[in-house]
């Protein structure tokens, strides 16, 4: 009923908005402020002339340097991790729900849809909002078809996930982590593909999942080092965390850049990227061990002992019984820790290398395109993937936190 | 009474001993490391000498001439390196202290209106921390210098500034604001001042035990700010007014002129930096009061106390304590990130490095001397840290 | 076969009563921290299907004690035998002399991550090797054994305190050890589960286990223990009977404590 409907509103401006005056000044003050600064943004959305990002769509994606059907490398690695990551979710959906797998949203139920999609938008808006408006802009089927395959991947991977026996989480997990790599295998070796042509979205993401993967086993070999009681190697340890945590990035960039060259024969120099990915490789490591030496603290000493005590060796110890806690007890850090990389590859703009930013610079100093200060567009465009992908990893890790704290054990 | 058999010997096998094993272990590890720095080493010591660029160990670098100024410093090409290097190493160090200030003050404000009752200034807040948190720090300061400054149009060009008349005048050379200086030396005044700090201070501090003794109010924070603000009053005349202020004004032929110039590169950086950090700060600001349990301030209340009173008292020096850890990473954070300069020409320690480079400096020196210095910074940082949280720690069992 | 203490040998706890053989044999065992001395001049010796509780004051060096037994702390002088092995720094030893002692914590230090199951069958599949089938069907005889069967599948968390322990038990008896070592272990239970570990720990006793036993529950002492020591800051105090510590005890360090706690 509209009375009811229009007593509620005011009910609930007046305890939220109008309190008292202050609070009615607040409210004016900073309705104004954020009126305006919503009608810059929309007006600049709308009105501007986006020719130029819908010309350069494929080269923000995957680099100017990739094209035709090498462009089914990148759509293939795109599918893969889109199916791993499904079937990820379906598995530690199954985990959740030991007891009662009937609760479960099952995509190859088609009562589940409507559930389904609402969940999938509440969870994924920003991105698929971004995915939508470009393929409205690009007005690509080839790119619709592409995107629709890749939900359905990601859907399909799920309902495998679910189905996999009880116990098989840490497999998914291990396949989920695994994916990336064939995937870049893939389009390294398999479309042969070099490693200075890749560029724009696909060279980040690379990069940051690459730095994450390798980072993590040197990280937990630090953490470990940190922790030990041989004087020698805690302190090459302590030593090693200390620096790379010192540092700012980006001179460990310029660093790998123009100074990791003087240190190796000239004949293993690797490529540009691959140098960067390993700059991003060992400081990572370094963040890593910090959170999984805290992970390692606040596991109570006991644990230890009656592993020593029932006879288990020591790096069985580790293995079987410290590690799987520790590591438990800190994934949302360390998912916080990769959702840092992830920002900082757009680091690698400051190297030259072809990431969004960088393309997104060059695009305006295109011919049909110049001098036109378009540049302003170009960089939103590069800033919002950014934002998209750092914001959607941020609330997953947020639910992931919430469901690790209330869930099993 | 029966007779155990007769007992192992004590002395085990080296490569059964488990001391033997620790030490040899260890061995093991320098040995491994050591050879390959000493390979890294080499391979060092053969390109430098192959590419004809200063030996490793060759630091003479820093005493060859620079060969060109930095925009906003006085420094002449004929100076040294070494010269050019310690303008870097201040730049880098006063945006940080101005950066780490303003987020400070910006952080905090968000941090409190995120947990305000109002649903606009919440809101408000939310949104600015979801934007910037998720956005890294480059991409912030490279939209706002070549988006908004540069080739945005913010700055309007050579002849047309933007004015707010005496306070503020813009174009796309710099942003002048109206700023206070010193006629002279500075540290004339800046000594009156400290003594007004001392004397308020003990000021506030002997009205407090007065309010102590009496129970009566005696205003110890208030008296302690008068009597300082007396004290620079009266210096201030006392030294004939040893400053003048400068106000950006806009001549004829659109040229600003007076006020204090900041230069675009150095206004986007800072205003990059300060935009994205304080969303980090609101987030610490947030939780740390969130922290400090509810019970606190119910307690509180059920003793009378005043919300002014609450959380001056009660809620916020624990949050304080809370917060500081996080905080102060935050502003080594920020000082590391101002290395960002080095993509769009702010002339502080990182970009004077790469320019050196750039301009025939040998880079692996360069290089670690840059490396060094940020390390003391963040060593410095660190220790401070630990002493303010040692001073500030309550006591436990 | 047996051997009654001699009425002056109050003092030695060299005595055995076990049934034939020295199990452990501690000779002139100093341990210290730092400065502080922890075990002065231990002198003890545990026979063969022997029960021993170990009493004494907080700080007294009991846990001390038996962490030296399996290595858990290194003791700085004097000889640990067990079993005819001399404790010593070589890996080998230690491993064995862990292999055929078990121990039950005070905090029970399951491992929270592995089923009930897969906490007992771990280290006999890890270090003795046996393979699953068979390290899983001693496990579920074990649980039988401390009465929990049906807990098998269950995680740590989901279990009562009492159960817990008795599972800690159930591990430890997995690697078929020659001794056990008991530290506490009912000192972090609620007072109504005490009963059911002790329940399980006597069992044990009956059953010929060689037993050392940290503990203050002198109903147990009574019970069971064919001999009790106590012990009171680092230094073996006085050696007997459990009657013997009820009804006649000599020292007057050890009246002062029985008097606290009886």
């Amino acid at each position: 009923m509209t009375g009811s409907i229009a007593t509620n509103a005011t009910a609930w401006a007046k305890e939220n908005l109008f309190r008292n005056w202050r609070d009615a000044v607040l409210t004016v003050v900073f309705g104004l402020i954020l009126a305006f600064l919503t009608i810059r943004v929309l007006s600049f959305v709308l009105g501007s002339d986006w020719e130029i990002q819908r010309v350069n769509m494929r080269n923000s994606l995957v680099g100017p340097e990739i094209s035709g059907t090498d462009l089914w490398g990148p759509v293939i690695g795109i599918w893969l991790g889109a199916a791993a990551v499904g079937v990820l979710i379906g598995a530690m959906d199954r985990a959740q729900h030991v007891d009662d797998p009937g609760a479960m949203l099952d995509p190859l139920n088609p009562a589940h849809w409507p559930q389904l999609a609402a969940r999938t938008l509440d969870r994924l808006w920003p991105l698929l909002a971004l995915v939508a408006f470009s393929l409205l802009l690009t007005t690509s089927a080839a790119g619709l078809l592409v995107a629709i395959a890749t939900l359905a991947l990601g859907f399909l991977g799920r309902a495998v996930g679910m189905r996999l026996p009880l116990g098989s989480l840490r497999w998914a997990a291990l396949a989920a982590g695994l994916a990336p790599l064939v995937a870049v295998l893939i389009i390294r070796y398999g479309f042969g593909i070099d490693w200075k042509d890749w560029g724009g979205f696909l060279l980040v993401a690379f990069a940051g999942a690459a730095g994450i993967a390798l980072s993590f086993p040197l990280g937990i070999l630090l953490a470990l080092g940190r922790r030990s009681k041989l004087p020698a190697i805690k302190a090459l340890s302590v030593a090693y965390i200390e620096f790379f945590r010192g540092v700012p990035l980006v001179v460990l960039l310029l660093i790998g850049s123009l100074v990791i060259g003087l240190f190796l024969p000239r004949s293993l120099i690797p490529s540009e990227a691959i140098r960067a990915v390993i700059i991003f490789t060992l400081f990572t490591a370094a963040y890593f061990a910090e959170v999984i030496r805290g992970g390692l603290q606040s596991l109570p000493a006991g644990q230890e002992e009656a592993a020593k005590a029932l006879g288990l060796p020591g790096w069985r110890i580790t293995t079987f019984i410290v590690m799987p806690q520790a590591l438990r007890n800190v994934i949302p850090a360390i998912v916080g820790q990769s959702i840092s990389l992830w920002k900082d590859t757009s680091l690698m703009f400051i190297i030259g290398l072809a990431e969004p930013l960088r393309l997104a610079s060059a695009f305006t100093r295109q011919p049909e395109f110049r001098g036109q200060g378009l540049i302003t567009l170009t960089l939103f465009f590069a800033g919002l993937i950014y934002w998209v992908v750092s914001f959607t990893m941020s609330r997953e890790s947020q639910r992931l936190e919430r469901k690790l704290g209330v869930g099993q054990r | 009474m029966t007779v155990a058999p007769a007992p192992t010997p004590a002395r085990p096998p080296p490569w059964r001993d488990v001391r033997v094993l620790r030490i040899a272990g260890q061995a093991a590890v320098l040995l491994a490391v050591g050879l390959l720095l000493a390979w890294l080493w080499s391979n060092l010591q053969t390109n430098t000498e192959r590419l004809g660029i200063p030996a490793p160990t060759d630091f003479s670098y820093l005493d060859q001439p620079v060969g060109q100024s930095i925009a906003g410093s006085d420094l002449r090409p004929t100076q040294s390196r070494l010269d050019a290097l310690q303008v870097g190493l201040v730049r880098t160090i006063q945006i940080a202290i101005v950066g780490i200030i303003l987020t400070t003050i910006l952080g905090i404000f968000l941090g409190i209106a995120r947990l305000s009752s109002n649903w606009l200034v919440a809101t408000f807040a939310r949104l600015y921390v979801e934007l910037f948190r998720n956005t890294p720090p480059l991409v912030v300061v490279i939209f706002i210098y070549l988006g908004m400054f540069i080739n945005g149009g913010f700055l309007p060009p050579q002849g047309e500034a933007f004015e707010i008349p005496k306070l503020l005048a813009m174009d796309i050379r710099g942003i002048s604001v109206l700023w206070v200086s010193f006629t002279g030396s500075p540290w004339p005044y800046l000594l009156i001042l400290a003594l007004g700090v001392g004397l308020g201070w003990f000021v506030s501090r002997w009205r407090g035990r007065a309010q102590d003794a009496t129970g009566k109010p005696a205003y110890p924070v208030l008296s302690g700010f008068i009597v300082f603000l007396a004290v620079a009053i009266v210096g201030w005349l006392a030294l004939g007014g040893p400053t003048e202020i400068t106000a950006p004004s806009v001549g004829a032929d659109g040229r600003i002129a007076g006020g204090n110039k900041l230069t675009p590169e150095y206004a986007a950086l800072l205003v990059g930096l300060v935009l994205y950090t304080a969303s980090h700060v609101a987030e610490i600001t947030r939780g740390s009061i969130q922290a400090v349990a509810r019970g606190q301030d119910e307690a509180a209340k059920a003793l009378g106390l005043t919300p002014g009173q609450r959380l001056r008292k009660v809620i916020l020096p624990q949050a304080l304590r809370v917060a500081i850890p996080p905080m102060s990473n935050q502003y080594l954070n920020l000082t590391k990130n101002s290395s960002l300069a080095v993509a769009i020409a702010y002339v502080e320690m990182t970009r004077v490095t790469s320019d050196l480079v750039a301009n025939g400096a040998p880079a692996f020196q360069a290089f670690l001397l840059l490396a060094f210095l940020y390390l003391l910074i963040s060593l410095a940082t660190a220790l401070i840290t630990n002493t303010i949280n040692s001073r500030l720690a309550i006591p436990e069992r | 076969m047996t051997t009654e203490p001699a009425g002056g040998g109050l003092r030695d706890a060299t005595v055995t009563r076990g049934a034939g053989g020295v199990m452990i044999d501690m000779e002139h065992v100093d341990k210290f921290f730092g400065d502080f001395q922890a075990l002065k001049n231990i002198n003890m010796k545990v026979g063969k299907q022997e029960v021993v509780v170990v009493i004494g004051p907080s700080g007294s060096g009991k846990s001390t004690l038996i962490r030296c037994i399996n290595r858990l702390e290194e003791h700085d002088a004097g000889r640990i035998i067990v079993d005819g092995v001399e404790l010593s720094s070589d890996i080998k030893v230690i491993r064995e002399v862990r292999r055929e002692t078990g121990m039950v914590f005070q905090q029970f230090n399951l491992f929270p991550h592995l089923t009930v199951l897969d906490n007992i069958t771990l280290a006999p599949r890890q270090v003795r090797k046996t393979r699953r089938a068979e390290a899983e069907k001693l496990g579920r005889e074990l649980l039988e054994r401390v009465q929990i069967p049906e807990q098998a599948e269950k995680y740590p968390a989901q279990l009562s305190g009492g159960q817990q322990q008795r599972v800690a038990i159930a591990r430890a008896l997995a690697m078929q050890p020659k001794v056990m070592l008991f530290d506490e272990a009912t000192s972090a239970l609620d007072p109504e589960m005490i009963n059911e570990v002790l329940e399980v720990m006597k069992e044990l006793a009956l059953s010929g286990m060689t037993m050392i036993v940290v503990t203050h529950e002198m109903g147990f002492a009574r019970e069971v223990a064919d001999r009790v020591v106590f012990m009171d800051a680092g230094q073996i105090v006085e050696v007997g009977t459990a009657e013997h510590f009820f009804t006649s005890p000599r020292e007057d360090r050890t009246k002062l404590f029985l008097s606290q706690i009886l």
